[in-house]
């Protein structure tokens, strides 16, 4: 496919370019990157290389001369015949019948790395008048938005793209006639190649009403695409919940997918996780299946005989907070724990301390627990199988003179060995307090 | 206990610490018979004289120059910069020479010198006179950065600065030169990076720096009067940062909002949020939010400067929102 060779702009501020010489003739191969002429600038003289591999052809602009920034000087074609009268009238090939006669106008080269440019806006409607130092069209690229002149006298015939598009350097946007155009045509990039479509019907003045109507749409499609949207963002699938929210509904063991969906809005806070806790458990099987039990049997409850010696010699007359502080040091934490009791109806919660000091235990309102103690002794119950709840469950029952006791978890609570080590501890310590001071 | 303005603390501080110490001395422009535009060394060059208290010609990259040998051999020089705006002219020798001469000289000298100037807009002072640059020297290893939001702190960090054996760039808020709050008579000092607390809450943290500080507490109390506990911070040095006391509040109240006069894209503001993201993520149950001033040159217009900066309405409005589990949209 043939290509323009243009005058490039090499100064910001430059408009014209004097060719200082021919590098290369007429009917010479040529590849991509050779020297084909050089310019002189208001600045300094540069080579300018050719962009395309083949045969120059059609030379119109001879040493010496002044050429127009964006002009068409030349032609890079298929074969040192390949040629033409005039390379003026470039460009489009399938459809050249539907356009208007007469010299193209295509995208300038305004930087040197540059291969595109975005059309900005027209600067002339359709069928105007135009000088050749008019302001044809605006370019936007990677630097500037520059104006373009139209570089003919004459009238806006066609303009072949529309404000918004992004031409590749040396195309043709537009065509400038001689004469005033009976049927001016209006054609963007992708519609050039497919339709012929847009072309303006015939009208008595090709300046009026009609012309308006060809170029309004235009220019108002490119503002129509973004329009920034309100209200909840898409959840993708997934369930939005604050981080905050997302570790404590994991370490209550708290099920937000399900809160989202039962419909509670989102994206959930902290304060949500009450709707959460407030849901039905209809314990689906995959819950049940992870769940484990545990028991223990131990000859002899050690406890009252431990609080009644720790209330004597240490002061500490609370038996409920040596029992917390029992059961969190069986979890053998590295942090704090928050142990609940359980007994006749009521909870105590207690903060655990690392460490074996049980005269550190004190009473807590925190809302996250690590393990409940469901206190039966002096009940006549015997056996319990309560289910899991959203901490590990360790349940104390009267056995004759020992205990038995049962751990109930899940195995995203405790692992199995986690869960052995809870009960093992724990169930040592009961029969034996004094062990915990080892 | 009595009260003094800003200005006066300021002054003090210095005297006192010129006092105790030959070495310190003070230069800039209009400082000495002036006393500043803003009055806050009046007095002074009649105590110390203009050996002491010197009147420069209007060269801030020479003055700062001189200033910085100065410390290098020596001296504790005090560098008044008029405007916070005129940093710009004493890029390099702030950022390339007092800040890492300690580093590139092995340790063999050491650059105790204290650039005091100020930030603020509102003062209808136009976009070249009303900016708050401190992002801009926070960003640079080797500088300290104090940032005093009341009397009592501009005194006890000025004193810290004079004795710190490192380049100290203070801001005071040129609007607060006036305000008065309560400065013991006896000497104390305000160590480098502790943060005060200057308000307690549960249920947000609001994090201001300078006047912001103000800022803060007067949305605080429009937010108490909503059942909203808000708890306000003030980290008076942003560099160093006492991030242990910001982070142990935001796990606390699991929200914040960072205030500062600079402009919010790349600022403090942006730092300090990022760092309770980074270390209190599992903590935070809403985004961490930023309040600087918005990204334009500060306007002349008072309607529109004043549009600039945050207010105590509207920290309080974002603080509801926040609160209240409000989505924060993107922009």
């Amino acid at each position: 496919m043939p290509h323009d060779v243009t005058m490039p702009q090499l100064g910001m501020a430059q408009d014209a370019g004097k060719i200082v010489s021919w590098l290369k003739a007429a009917g010479d191969a040529v590849e991509k990157g050779d020297a084909l002429f050089e310019v002189e600038t208001d600045k300094a003289t540069m080579e300018v290389e050719a962009q395309a591999d083949g045969f120059l052809t059609d030379v119109c602009a001879a040493e010496g001369d002044d050429v127009l920034v964006g002009a068409v000087i030349a032609r890079i074609s298929d074969s040192a015949e390949d040629s033409m009268t005039t390379p003026a009238p470039t460009a489009t090939k399938d459809n050249d019948d539907d356009l208007p006669q007469g010299v193209s106008v295509t995208m300038p080269q305004l930087g040197m790395a540059q291969d595109t440019g975005l059309l900005v806006s027209w600067q002339k409607a359709l069928g105007d008048a135009v000088a050749a130092d008019d302001v044809l069209f605006e370019v936007e690229t990677d630097k500037s938005t520059m104006e373009v002149p139209a570089g003919k006298d004459g009238y806006l015939a066609a303009t072949l793209v529309e404000a918004g598009q992004e031409v590749p350097v040396g195309d043709p946007v537009a065509i400038i006639s001689k004469d005033k155009p009976e049927a001016p045509v209006s054609r963007s990039i992708a519609s050039a190649s497919v339709s012929k479509a847009p072309a303006t019907p015939p009208v008595e003045s090709a300046v009026g009403p009609a012309v308006e109507a060809a170029v309004e749409p235009t220019v108002k499609s490119p503002p129509a695409q973004a329009q920034p949207k309100l209200g909840p963002p898409p959840t993708h699938g997934r369930t939005l919940a604050s981080p905050k929210a997302r570790r404590l509904a994991l370490e209550q063991g708290l099920d937000l997918d399900a809160l989202a969906a039962s419909g509670h809005p989102q994206p959930f806070h902290v304060a949500d996780l009450a709707a959460a806790k407030a849901l039905p458990t209809g314990a689906p099987a995959a819950m049940v299946a992870q769940t484990m039990r545990l028991t223990a049997e131990i000859a002899e409850d050690g406890l009252p005989d431990f609080a009644a010696w720790a209330a004597r010699s240490h002061g500490l007359d609370d038996a409920t907070a040596l029992l917390a502080g029992l059961g969190g040091a069986s979890l053998g934490s590295d942090n704090e724990t928050t142990v609940v009791i359980q007994r006749a109806g009521q909870a105590l919660t207690y903060t655990v301390p690392t460490g074996r000091g049980l005269s550190k235990v004190t009473a807590s309102d925190n809302i996250v627990t690590d393990l409940i103690l469901r206190d039966l002794r002096g009940t006549p119950i015997r056996s319990a199988d309560l289910g899991v709840q959203g901490a590990p469950v360790l349940t104390i029952m009267t056995a004759g003179a020992g205990l038995d006791i049962a751990l109930e978890c899940t195995h995203t609570q405790l692992n199995a060995q986690a869960a052995i080590t809870l009960l093992s501890n724990f169930a040592g310590r009961m029969e034996q307090p004094l062990r915990h001071l080892l | 206990m009595r009260e003094i303005t800003l200005s006066q603390a300021v002054n003090e501080a210095i005297a006192e610490e010129m006092r105790r110490d030959p070495t310190v001395f003070l230069l800039g422009e209009d400082v000495a018979e002036a006393g500043t535009p803003f009055k806050v060394l009046s007095g002074l060059v009649e105590e110390f004289g203009t050996e002491r208290i010197i009147d420069t010609p209007i060269s801030e990259p020479g003055f700062t120059g001189i200033a910085v040998g100065a410390a290098m051999t020596g001296s504790r020089p005090i560098v008044d910069l008029m405007f916070g705006d005129f940093i710009f002219l004493i890029m390099d020798q702030l950022c390339n020479q007092a800040a890492k001469t300690h580093y590139m000289s092995g340790g063999k000298l050491s650059v105790p010198m204290v650039l005091r100037t100020n930030l603020g807009a509102t003062r209808r002072s136009a976009a070249q006179h009303s900016q708050s640059l401190h992002a801009l020297v926070a960003h640079i290893p080797g500088l300290k950065i104090a940032m005093p939001s009341s009397a009592y702190e501009a005194k006890g960090l000025m004193k810290t600065a004079i004795r710190d054996n490192n380049p100290v760039v203070i801001f005071e808020d040129k609007l607060m030169y006036q305000d008065k709050a309560p400065v013991p008579e006896e000497e104390y000092l305000i160590p480098f990076g502790v943060a005060n607390i200057k308000r307690e809450g549960r249920d947000i943290t609001l994090i201001a720096t300078s006047s912001m500080v103000q800022v803060a507490e007067k949305a605080a109390e429009i937010l108490a009067a909503e059942g909203i506990e808000a708890e306000v911070i003030d980290p008076r040095t942003i560099v160093p940062l006492d991030e242990a006391t910001l982070l142990e509040s935001v796990k606390r109240t699991s929200r914040a909002i960072v205030i500062d006069e600079g402009h919010q894209s790349y600022g403090i503001t942006a730092e300090i949020a990022s760092r309770l993201n980074e270390k209190a993520f599992y903590h935070l149950d809403a985004p961490v939010l930023r309040m600087g001033a918005m990204d334009v040159p500060i306007p002349f217009s008072p309607v529109l400067e004043d549009l600039t900066v945050p207010t105590p309405q509207t920290v309080a409005a974002n603080a509801r929102k926040l609160c209240a589990g409000e989505m924060i949209h993107a922009a």
